[in-house]
């Protein structure tokens, strides 16, 4: 009895097989874009129905002409992406690679498919922009896709600006959802455990050597397009950590 | 001949719990092979391995000579298809079906098509919102269709009718003959299963116990009826599985008969009888039973 020699038939091409787990995450495209853009549109819209109640309420009083301008509403998508990253991940990991991907297949098409879905929603929600910005403020003057001191940003700017800091809660809610595909819920309690002491501790040595001011003027003198840039190690570092823990993961059944 | 499988020193442990030890075995191409045992024996591990989706702790598992672990190139050529396949929750039937045409390159959609009628999937339900049988058909929709060269199927039809199950033996074979590939199969059932076998490994806490060409398997075995005194004669210094009695007379359960033992046998006016495969695997895998009798 002999083994056979290598494999005669070759792999399908790399891109193929990316382009298969990006097609398995959008076979049903209602998680990870239809109910993102349901509810940031929903929350738009009962914003909007609140400023109308506001200016009904106000009557003949005048409002101040900033009453609608600081608004985190849109904040609301990029907590969201987290959550859809670590429930995509948990599903479609163990499907996925239980029916034969590899997992370096998967994490690549996966990766792929949430840059185009922080573009993607980056664009839209600057389009948006524009068109509120257009019809000044959706004809009450309210600021909802590019509130307070996004306002005056370029609209290019502001898509770049979303796009990071959708990467950059994807690429977290990856990391947490390939520590629950590795570990299960120990795993997640771990990550957010590690997070908060590293925030908490952050925010500890600022206080402890008396540099908020330092923090802020560093904030301050800089560009938004300039600190969202800054994202980018951050992101890159925990989608690093998720091909880290989905390396040795094992599908779930 | 050509092994598909080269199974070598394949241990997996899980903390303290020895889930399979040391496991050797080979399958060959174009062989049906049953893996066979109790719950919990090491079946589903050793498939897990088998297919990359588990880290052996020891030994090594070849597919086509080749590590299966991230092997994108082996890994396209395999369907694994198992009773607790996990599914996404807002998956219906024809989104797996979908999946399923782009990750096995030999998919079949028309021969799929056809399966899911006749095993009445149904495509358009959520699959967890399906009956056990319905996601087991669905599963045994993908490992048939995806005409894979080597597809491994775990307790393919865990909740099945007996009208599903005997169309799914009958599929197998045909479509087997039609298009020749390896097939590793799991389960429980073991006497409605054997007529499709080739290949038996029976696994038992871990370890390999048995590994034979199903054929000869089906021949070690015998039982015998008679008088209590004249089994007891015979059985001396032989391989007893099993025996059993009623007043004077009893039956046995031996192994490692030669044809001149059956002679001998019959005639000391003991009966023969063949053992099924099921009953010769509950023999062997239950072993306070299985004793040499001296």
């Amino acid at each position: 009895m002999t083994a056979i020699s290598a494999p005669a038939i070759p792999a399908p091409a790399l891109a193929a097989r990316i382009g298969t787990t990006i097609r398995i995450h959008l076979a049903n495209p209602w998680s990870l874009v239809i109910t993102p853009a349901l509810i940031t549109f929903g929350v738009f819209l009962l914003n909007f129905a609140i400023w109308h109640a506001v200016r009904i309420a106000a009557g003949d009083r005048p409002l101040d002409p900033n009453a609608f301008n600081y608004n985190g509403g849109v904040s609301w998508v990029l907590f969201f992406m987290t959550v859809v990253a670590v429930q995509s991940m948990n599903q479609t990991f163990s499907f996925t690679v239980g029916l034969g991907a590899t997992r370096r297949d998967y994490f690549l098409g996966t990766t792929l498919l949430f840059a185009g879905l922080a573009l993607g929603f980056g664009t839209w929600i600057a389009l948006m922009a524009g068109i509120e910005r257009a019809t000044n403020g959706w004809g009450i003057n309210g600021h909802f896709f590019a509130p307070g001191f996004l306002g005056s940003l370029p609209l290019w700017e502001l898509a770049v600006v979303y796009s990071l800091a959708i990467a950059l809660m994807l690429a977290i809610g990856s990391a947490a959802g390939a520590m629950f595909v590795r570990w299960a819920a120990n795993g997640v309690i771990a990550f957010f455990a590690v997070l908060a002491v590293v925030v908490v501790g952050g925010v500890f040595a600022i206080s402890a050597t008396h540099s908020w001011e330092a923090v802020a003027r560093f904030f301050s003198e800089r560009d938004v397009i300039d600190i969202a840039l800054l994202s980018i190690p951050i992101t890159l570092a925990s989608a690093g950590f998720a091909f880290i823990a989905l390396r040795r993961a094992t599908p779930k059944g | 001949m050509t092994a598909v499988i080269e199974v070598s020193d394949l241990t997996r442990t899980y903390g303290k719990v020895h889930a399979l030890e040391a496991a050797n075995f080979a399958i060959e191409e174009g062989t049906i092979c049953g893996v066979l045992g109790r719950n919990g024996a090491g079946k589903s591990t050793l498939m897990r391995l088998m297919t990359g989706q588990d880290f052996p702790s020891d030994g090594a598992v070849r597919l086509w000579g080749e590590n299966p672990l991230e092997n994108a190139a082996i890994l396209s050529r395999t369907c694994f298809v198992r009773e607790s396949q996990v599914y996404p929750d807002g998956f219906r039937g024809k989104h797996v079906l979908r999946a399923a045409a782009h990750l096995f390159t030999g998919w079949d959609a028309a021969y799929a098509a056809r399966l899911v009628e006749d095993f009445r999937v149904p495509l358009d339900r959520r699959v967890k919102k399906m009956s056990r049988g319905q996601r087991s058909a669905l599963g045994v929709v993908i490992a048939l269709a995806s005409r894979a060269e080597l597809t491994l199927l775990d307790e393919p039809y865990a909740g099945l009718d007996a009208v599903a199950r005997e169309m799914f033996y009958d599929r197998l074979l045909a479509d087997y003959s039609e298009n020749p590939r390896t097939i590793v199969l799991s389960t429980h059932l073991i006497d409605e299963a054997s007529r499709l076998l080739n290949q038996v490994v029976v696994i038992d806490a871990g370890a390999v116990i048995i590994d034979a060409d199903a054929d000869s398997l089906r021949g070690t075995a015998v039982s015998l009826v008679g008088r209590r005194a004249d089994l007891d004669k015979f059985a001396a210094g032989r391989w007893v599985l099993a025996t059993s009695s009623v007043g004077g007379l009893g039956s046995m359960t031996l192994e490692g008969l030669s044809d001149a033992d059956k002679a001998l046998a019959v005639e000391l006016g003991l009966e023969l009888a063949p053992v099924s495969l099921q009953e010769l695997v509950v023999r062997r895998t239950n072993g306070s039973n299985a004793s040499k009798e001296n």
